[in-house]
């Protein structure tokens, strides 16, 4: 990707509006769009492996079937293990958003104090009686508001995984096939450099996906290691859960070490100091991301200018919600390359030109074959 | 004695006539003539069938080249401005492959070349073309070597003045 010329303004502002319209498309499709994702995810990360083995001479079919077959087994349990132990931990979490902003509360109350020792003047603006307040208000209310919501969200999505699986399948074992039919219908002018574009774009969604997978794991075994040495429980899980969140730039990060400072706050209630550790460590663990596990996994590969970011949060939020804002940039990048294809291909007059002389050889070829039919001879090998 | 791989196999093939014909097709062209007809389906895969209406431009002398093209039926013209290439073969038929130099680097193709008459080509990207020789180096080898072996000969008869097919 990072061989393309950058874009004009009018392809970048034609991209963004399509980008819009796709997010907003895709919050209509949700259920369908999440499983797809993961199942895009699973073909890129999962293609080396059936590769390796069809190269060791097991027939693609056999390799797909049984890496899929796992996935299938893993996804089943994962549902059925899961959902009833969620639904029981919906149904108490009104104690556990209590229990944990609990230990929240009472570590901003400490840290407000000591920030009051320090500086008197803070003790005027009574900064813990507002916050006790608004921490109450958010707990009375957090059942009454989004318990319902909730359940029933999370009823509409486990089934919906498992299409991944499905997907997965179909994606390992005929991508090559879609990808040949896609490019039959492109005509003969736009061909080679279509086939190109394909192919760096194929590429790039390699390297962004399993750089993305590559990327969870090392947050996750940094944020675990440091969070067991810690004391914190279960360390392992909510390195995963953070690494899982910052999938959503920004917010996502957020609100991983909001979770994590709240659990460590929770559970060493008399020690502060552990809750602010787990926030260095947390802003560690971002640092070493941004500046060493990101250029070596993902690095630059979408290519997005922040400010066009950052404005697409807006847009995306505004437009789809909090879809809109989860899948802003990742459909930006997408969209950017997919622009650039069709303007590179289509904007080019010599291909143009080229392709109007195709048609007219191809129009006169039909009106003046003697009787037979074309579609016998054009797919002469099929 | 048949064995349960040699069973299947005999049945995967019975089952994809359509197949089994292209994939013969494929092995019958020079470059590919090495590989087992297991190979040539893998090649299969990656190759992409194009046909060119008689005077349809394949490729245009200065367009910079991504790929192989393999003419399976009908002729194409080549038609350079280059001295050297006005001794060469212009005509290209059946099994001959144009545009062979760009599978190893993204230059310039070096001459205009146009459907003689109503042609079917396969074309290999040179992306693709990389990944089957990572992938799978014993197919990679099998049609590396037939590449060159042929392009070997035409730099051979082009040093020795005799007619050769260009290659581009």
């Amino acid at each position: 990707m990072n061989t393309f010329r950058q874009p004009g303004a009018v392809t970048m502002v034609v991209t963004i509006l399509i980008t819009c319209l796709v997010l907003f498309l895709f919050q209509k499709i949700i259920w369908l769009v999440v499983p797809g994702l993961l199942a895009l995810m699973n073909y890129y990360c999962l293609r080396p492996l059936v590769d390796r083995l069809v190269l060791r001479g097991v027939r693609r079919v056999w390799a797909v079937a049984g890496i899929v077959g796992v996935i299938l087994v893993l996804t089943v349990g994962i549902v059925f293990l899961l959902a009833p132990q969620l639904l029981t931990r919906i149904a108490r979490l009104q104690d556990t958003v209590d229990h944990y902003l609990g230990g929240g509360q009472n570590l901003l109350r400490r840290t407000i104090q000591t920030l009051e020792e320090v500086a008197p003047v803070l003790k005027r603006a009574s900064l813990d009686r507002k916050m006790d307040l608004q921490i109450q208000q958010f707990t009375d209310q957090f059942a009454d508001r989004h318990l319902g919501k909730l359940a029933l969200q999370l009823l509409i999505w486990l089934p919906s995984l498992f299409l991944v699986p499905y997907l997965t399948y179909f994606l390992l074992m005929d991508s090559t096939r879609l990808k040949k039919f896609l490019i039959r219908s492109i005509p003969n002018a736009f061909f080679e450099k279509s086939l190109l574009l394909f192919a760096r774009l194929d590429e790039s969604l390699r390297s962004f996906f399993q750089g993305l997978l590559l990327l969870t794991f090392l947050d996750t075994i940094c944020l675990a290691a440091g969070l067991f040495v810690l004391g914190v429980s279960p360390a392992l899980l909510l390195g995963l859960a953070a690494a899982v969140l910052s999938w959503i730039p920004y917010l996502g990060s957020a609100l991983g070490c909001i979770i994590v400072v709240l659990v460590a706050a929770t559970d060493f209630p008399d020690r502060p100091t552990i809750a602010y550790i787990c926030l260095a460590l947390f802003l560690c663990v971002r640092l070493l991301d941004d500046f060493v596990f990101l250029p070596l996994t993902i690095g630059r590969k979408l290519h997005i200018h922040p400010l066009l970011s950052v404005l697409m949060f807006f847009l995306g939020a505004t437009v789809a919600g909090g879809t809109g804002l989860v899948l802003a940039l990742p459909v930006l990048g997408v969209m950017a390359v997919a622009g650039e294809i069709v303007a590179q291909v289509v904007m080019d007059r010599r291909l143009r030109s080229r392709y109007r002389a195709a048609r007219d050889l191809a129009s006169a070829w039909t009106t003046s074959r003697d009787g037979r039919s074309p579609q016998l001879t054009r797919n002469s090998l099929d | 004695m048949l064995t349960l791989s040699r069973f299947s196999k005999a049945v995967h093939l019975f089952r994809t006539p359509a197949n089994r014909e292209r994939v013969q097709t494929l092995r019958n062209l020079d470059v590919f003539h090495d590989l087992t007809f297991k190979e040539a389906l893998e090649v299969d895969e990656l190759l992409h069938e194009r046909v060119y209406e008689k005077g349809e431009i394949i490729f245009e002398e200065g367009d910079i080249g991504h790929g192989i093209f393999v003419v399976v039926s009908g002729r194409v013209r080549v038609d350079p401005s280059h001295e050297l290439l006005k001794s060469a073969v212009l005509e290209i038929g059946p099994g001959e492959m144009l545009g062979e130099l760009s599978l190893f680097e993204e230059a310039p193709r070096f001459a205009t070349v146009v459907a003689a008459e109503r042609t079917v080509m396969v074309a290999l990207l040179r992306a693709e073309f990389s990944s089957l020789l990572t992938k799978n180096t014993k197919i990679g080898v099998k049609v590396l070597v037939r590449l060159s072996s042929t392009m070997c000969g035409r730099v051979r008869r082009l040093l020795r003045g005799e007619r050769h097919t260009p290659s581009l």
